[in-house]
């Protein structure tokens, strides 16, 4: 347990899902893609193998004491197993160089195969690092996957721009398509909740900076929908995430029957209590560039507090978290600010004078 | 008896504003066989309809695939007139841009849009496409003695690659004469003041405002 709390991770999540009193606030920075940086590991040399993605959570851990740690299954994996293109940078997420499928109408020919467990080399290596942290740090610490929804994952299987077009031009197949991705999330998803992992589900591409509410409700909704209940079904927890503007679907994501919901910075907080607070605890939304990565230590205190400001009283409960994965050069003194900050503003009982 | 310029011009404008590209293209071959003139055609006609669903982007009315729709109807047309235009308008000199995604991102439905809208507003634009080696923007912007940079990413990991073209042209000597704009979602006005950017943009419809009145263009 990190130096400056009175409970573990798993206890503070317990208590909170069961209103039971707290020493502070949740705080989950999404310490994700950028964790290699706590043990002066490249992208590169964290992703390479099951044990350092481990370790660089279990260093993230040890150093900030956040309420949960994170394996990187990421937002192309689905396409990457079926045989896009990935590159191989030394010190960012890959990008995906060349999509799997050319034309939406050769959809059949994708083999749901490759994306089993056995079948796929990467999927296995964040399966064992999944179980590698549970056995080291599971006993006081939570741990989520985060892991593409259906819409993302059809984007990295088939480009964008041409999904976005099939959305007016060729829907029927892309419904096949998303519907495959679904299935395939499905089987991915049941072995990290086996493994013990929260399902981090983010489904950016569906973001209502790119897709208008009608083609979330019509393309991603309801795959949302059937994911969520099959999560459920195998005893899982899901958080979602769409990254963006999403400040027209918030009241829509909710209806996916996740069990908390997280809000890029985009979307104001306050609103976001307003539409869903009474329905999930509401995760959010510290901006990880302007704040976590450009700001200073001062830029992220006063940030936390006003997030904390926002959200504190929602209904169902609050969560602080950054607005989004954190990647690339950030300072790690933010981020023990951030926690510090949550310590000092969100100390139990929350108390208005504390941070108003 | 054919169809008056001005209802040629209404239907090849509404085309594209409604995305019926089989419409655009009709329009466009009865235009050309009546013989009217070619650019007012494709101004009065196709750029008039991408203005107006450029509009109607900026009223959050349409999204991204409307406007990349519309853009398909829109050079749909222009691939039949073009070809018509009298040579003395064909080569015209236009301001040009070069415009990409900067090495390491892949991502470029943004960068997309704003060369749409670039176009649209008559700027030639030189695409090289998504993960773009640095020293190519600078090349490039040399090459074709371009006004202006426009550079986009996605991700965080790869912003710093823009503080790097704009070094890189300081280094060529050409910083003065070439404008330097950036987007893209992890970007900011204060990351674009941080590198000694010329100016960010949120969106397409601002790029296109933000570059007029960087080279002082009513």
């Amino acid at each position: 347990m990190h130096k400056d709390d009175k409970m573990t991770p798993n206890e503070r999540l317990t208590a909170f899902m069961t209103g039971k009193p707290m020493d502070r606030i949740l705080a989950m920075p999404v310490l994700c893609s950028m964790s290699g940086l706590a043990l002066g590991m490249t992208h590169k040399e964290k992703r390479s193998s099951a044990l350092n993605e481990a370790n660089a959570q279990v260093a993230c851990y040890e150093r900030f004491g956040n309420d949960l740690t994170i394996i990187e299954y990421g937002l192309h994996g689905v396409g990457a197993a079926l045989g896009s293109q990935m590159s191989d940078p030394e010190d960012s997420i890959p990008a995906i160089m060349k999509y799997t499928l050319d034309n939406l109408n050769d959809v059949d020919q994708l083999d749901m195969s490759k994306l089993e467990l056995k079948n796929d080399k990467k999927f296995q290596l964040h399966v064992e690092a999944t179980k590698i942290l549970i056995d080291e740090v599971g006993k006081e610490v939570p741990t989520g996957v985060l892991i593409s929804g259906p819409f993302t994952a059809a984007a990295s299987i088939y480009q964008t721009e041409h999904l976005l077009r099939a959305t007016r031009k060729n829907p029927e197949k892309l419904h096949q398509l998303i519907n495959f991705c679904n299935e395939g999330l499905k089987m991915i998803y049941r072995e990290f909740i086996k493994a013990g992992a929260i399902i981090l589900l983010c489904d950016p591409i569906a973001s209502g900076t790119i897709l208008n509410q009608k083609q979330y409700l019509e393309f991603v909704l309801p795959y949302t929908i059937d994911l969520m209940k099959d999560i459920h079904d195998a005893k899982g927890m899901v958080c979602y995430h769409i990254c963006g503007d999403t400040t027209a679907i918030v009241g829509d994501m909710v209806k996916s029957g996740c069990d908390m919901l997280s809000i890029d910075n985009r979307v104001d907080l306050a609103y976001t209590k307003e539409v869903a607070g009474d329905k999930v605890p509401i995760l959010g939304n510290v901006d990880p560039v302007e704040v976590l990565i450009l700001g200073n230590t001062k830029d992220v205190d006063l940030t936390v507090k006003n997030c904390i400001q926002k959200a504190y009283d929602s209904p169902c409960g609050y969560i602080l978290a950054s607005g989004c994965d954190l990647s690339g050069e950030v300072p790690l003194e933010n981020l023990d600010q951030f926690m510090a900050s949550a310590r000092k503003y969100g100390k139990w009982p929350l108390d208005p004078k504390n941070f108003v | 008896m054919s169809a008056s310029k001005e209802e040629l011009f209404k239907r090849l404008s509404d085309g594209v504003v409604d995305m019926e590209e089989e419409d655009v293209i009709e329009a466009c071959n009865e235009y050309v066989e009546a013989g009217y003139p070619i650019f007012d055609g494709i101004m009065d006609g196709l750029v008039d309809g991408m203005n107006r669903a450029s509009q109607l982007y900026e009223d959050e009315e349409y999204f991204v695939t409307d406007v990349l729709l519309c853009s398909d109807a829109m050079y749909e047309g222009l691939s039949i007139l073009r070809p018509h235009l009298p040579s003395d308008e064909a080569e015209k000199e236009k301001i040009k841009g070069v415009i990409g995604v900067v090495e390491g991102d892949t991502h470029d439905i943004g960068k997309n849009l704003v060369k749409i809208m670039l176009e649209t507003a008559g700027f030639e634009m030189i695409d090289l496409g998504r993960d773009v080696p640095l020293q190519s923007f600078v090349d490039k912007a040399k090459e074709v003695n371009a006004s202006f940079v426009c550079m986009s990413t996605l991700m965080t990991t790869t912003m710093g690659g823009m503080n790097t073209v704009v070094d890189l042209l300081k280094e060529a000597g050409m910083r003065e004469e070439v404008k330097v704009i950036i987007g893209g979602g992890p970007i900011s006005k204060k990351f674009a003041d941080k590198i000694g950017a010329d100016g960010y943009s949120p969106n397409a419809v601002e790029a296109v405002k933000l570059i007029k009145k960087l080279l002082a263009i009513a």
